[in-house]
C-alpha cells in the first residue's frame, strides 16, 4: 500500500455497531488513538483471515478523511491499527 | 461429422465474472479510492507491472501487464496498490457460496469467475427465470460484500457462450446468448472478441478466409478439422460456437511449481539459491497440500539477456519433503551457465503419483524424514505458514510474498493460511 502509513499498535475501540438481521455482526464505531477519537463513517470490507490457527478478523474502515485498517484477533480479544491510508499521501505517490 | 444445428435447447448455463476483480475490491475495502484511477500490482517496484487496473484506470487506456511507468505516463493520478489475497479470498468464498447455493454443478474457473450449471438443479430453481436469478445472485453480492461490488453475468446453453455473454456489456452487464439471437451477437464481435482466439488462432483462421465470427460459424466442421487447426480442436470450435457443451472438463494436476522474479538482477549466487530453496519450500507445502509425492524435477532460469535456461531429471524414487527438493533442484540449477546475471527462476515438480507417505519403510532414514516433515507441517497449520522453516530459505521469506495464483484456485486455502 503505497499511501499508507504503517502503525501496527493496539488500541482501544470505544463504540461499536452491529449489522446484519439474522446473525449480527460487531463493527468498530469509534477508536481511541494517541488521544484522539476517530469516528468511522463506513465500513469498507470485514474480512476474517487465519493466522495459523489464530482466527484474525479484518476491517477496512474509513472516517471520510482517510482508510483504516483494524484487526481483531479473535483469540486474545486485542484491537490493533495497522495503518492509516491517507489520500494526500497520494502527490507522493508517482 | 455430419452438420449440426445451433442448440436450440434454453440456456442453462451462467458465467458470472467479478468485474476489475482485484481493483474492484480494493476500492470496496478502501472507499476514498472509489471513483479514482487505481492499479493493482504484486509489488509496488520502480519496474513492476499492472494486475488488475480499476474501470477508471481502464478508461484513461491503463491495461492489464502494463509496466509501473508507462501506466503513470496514461494516468498520472494513478493510485497503486499492493495485492492483498486474503481480501480476494474472502470475496471468492462469498461469490462460491452465493453461486452454491443454486446449483450443486458450480465449477470454479478461477479466483473472479465461475460457473454455474442449472441443468441439474431442483424444479424450484429450474422454474425460475436465469435473468431474473442473475440479478438476485448481483444483489446478493451487493449486500455480502459490499455496494461497491459489481460482476458481469453471461446466460446461454454452453460454458464458452456463456463467457462470451459476460463480456459483452462490461461493467456490470447482464446478457443472455440462445439461438434466436447467436448470429445477430456474433455480427457484432471481432474474432479476437472470442475467448480462446488470440493473434495466432486468428491468422490460422485468416489463412482459411474466415476474417469474422459469422464466417466462423458458418465454416464446415472439416474446414476447421483439416484446413484451420488441423486437428480435433476443429471440430470443438464447431460444436462451441452452435452451444454443445465440450468444455466440462476436469483435468488432473500434472505438475506443482513456484517461480519469482528476483528483485534485483545483480544477486550474488548465495541469495539467488536462498531463493530458490524458499520456492521449493513452497512447493514441497503445496505437493502435501494434494497429498502427491513427485518423481521429476525441473528448474529453470530467465537472464537479462532474454535467454532461458532448464534443466530437469526424473529421479528412482518419490519425494514430497522441502528438503529432498531443495536438494535435487539445487543439484540441477547448478549446472546452470553462469555468464549473465538471472532476472527469474522457477522450480517445478512432475511425474506426480499419490503420496506414500502413510506407508512405513523399511529403511529408517525414510522414516526419520517422513517424521520430520510432518512435524514441521503441524507447527506451521498452528502457529502460520513459515513459522519454521529451513534455514537456507530463511533470508528470503520476508522478500518473497505470497501472491495469487491466477488461472486457478487449487491452492488458495492453502496460500491465504500463508498470511
Amino acid at each position: 500500500m503505497e499511501d499508507a502509513i504503517l502503525i501496527n499498535q493496539d488500541i482501544n475501540v470505544v463504540a461499536y455497531y452491529f449489522k446484519g438481521k439474522d446473525q449480527p455482526k460487531c463493527f468498530p464505531k469509534r477508536i481511541e488513538y494517541k488521544g484522539r477519537q476517530i469516528t468511522f463513517t463506513e465500513t469498507g470490507l470485514r474480512h476474517p483471515t487465519q493466522k495459523g490457527q489464530r482466527m484474525v478478523h479484518v476491517f477496512d474502515m474509513t472516517d471520510g478523511q482517510a482508510d483504516y485498517r483494524l484487526e481483531f484477533d479473535a483469540a486474545s480479544l486485542i484491537w490493533k491499527l495497522v495503518y492509516v491510508a491517507d489520500m494526500a499521501y497520494a502527490a507522493f505517490r508517482n | 461429422m455430419p452438420p449440426l444445428e445451433i442448440n436450440r435447447q434454453a440456456p442453462q448455463v451462467m458465467h458470472i465474472d467479478l468485474n476489475s476483480c482485484f481493483a474492484t475490491v480494493e476500492q470496496q475495502a478502501r472507499p476514498l479510492l472509489r471513483g479514482h484511477p487505481v492499479g493493482v500490482t504484486n509489488r509496488i517496484t520502480k519496474s513492476c507491472c499492472i494486475i488488475a487496473a480499476s474501470y477508471e484506470a481502464k478508461s484513461l487506456g491503463v491495461k492489464v501487464g502494463m509496466r509501473r511507468d508507462e501506466a503513470v505516463r496514461l494516468a498520472p493520478d494513478l493510485i497503486l496498490a499492493e495485492s492483498d489475497p486474503p481480501k480476494y479470498h474472502y470475496v471468492y468464498q462469498r461469490l462460491a457460496n452465493i453461486m452454491k447455493s443454486y446449483s450443486p454443478a458450480v465449477a470454479m474457473k478461477s479466483i473472479d469467475e465461475g460457473v454455474i450449471d442449472f441443468h441439474h438443479t431442483r424444479t424450484y430453481i429450474n422454474r425460475r427465470d436465469l435473468s431474473v436469478i442473475g440479478l438476485e445472485i448481483k444483489q446478493r453480492l451487493k449486500d455480502d460484500v459490499g455496494s461497491w461490488m459489481r460482476c458481469n453475468i453471461g446466460i446461454a446453453p454452453n460454458r464458452f457462450l456463456a463467457k462470451l455473454a459476460a463480456s459483452l456489456h462490461k461493467p456490470d452487464g447482464l446478457d443472455v446468448i440462445n439461438h434466436q439471437n447467436l448470429r445477430s451477437t456474433l455480427a457484432g464481435l471481432k474474432l479476437t472478441d472470442l475467448s480462446g482466439i488470440a493473434e495466432r488462432n486468428q491468422a490460422r483462421l485468416n489463412g482459411a478466409a474466415i476474417y469474422t465470427p459469422l464466417e466462423f460459424l458458418d465454416a464446415p466442421a472439416e474446414v476447421l478439422r483439416r484446413q484451420v487447426f488441423k486437428s480435433v480442436c476443429g471440430e470443438d470450435w464447431y460444436k462451441r460456437l452452435r452451444g454443445y457443451e465440450i468444455d466440462d472438463q476436469t483435468f488432473n494436476t500434472k505438475t506443482v511449481g513456484r517461480q519469482y522474479v528476483l528483485e534485483n538482477s545483480r544477486l550474488d549466487n548465495a541469495t539467488i539459491c536462498s531463493r530458490l530453496a524458499y520456492l521449493c519450500e513452497t512447493t514441497g507445502m503445496k505437493l502435501r497440500y494434494k497429498n502427491m509425492c513427485a518423481r521429476g524435477v525441473m528448474v529453470y532460469a530467465r537472464y537479462s539477456s532474454g535467454d532461458y535456461w532448464y534443466d530437469k531429471k526424473v529421479f528412482k524414487t518419490t519425494f514430497f519433503s522441502n528438503a529432498e527438493i531443495c536438494r535435487r533442484a539445487l543439484l540441477l540449477f547448478n549446472r546452470r551457465p553462469q555468464d549473465d546475471y538471472i532476472r527469474e527462476i522457477g522450480v517445478s515438480c512432475y511425474k506426480l503419483s499419490p503420496s506414500d507417505q502413510n506407508q512405513l519403510s523399511l529403511l529408517e532414514e525414510v522414516n526419520q524424514e517422513v517424521w520430520l516433515s510432518q512435524a514441521l507441517d503441524c507447527i506451521n497449520q498452528k502457529y502460520g505458514n513459515f513459522t519454521i522453516a529451513y534455514a537456507s530459505a530463511y533470508p528470503s521469506h520476508q522478500m518473497v510474498k505470497q501472491k495469487i495464483p491466477f488461472g486457478s484456485t487449487r491452492y488458495f486455502e492453502l496460500l491465504c493460511g500463508a498470511a
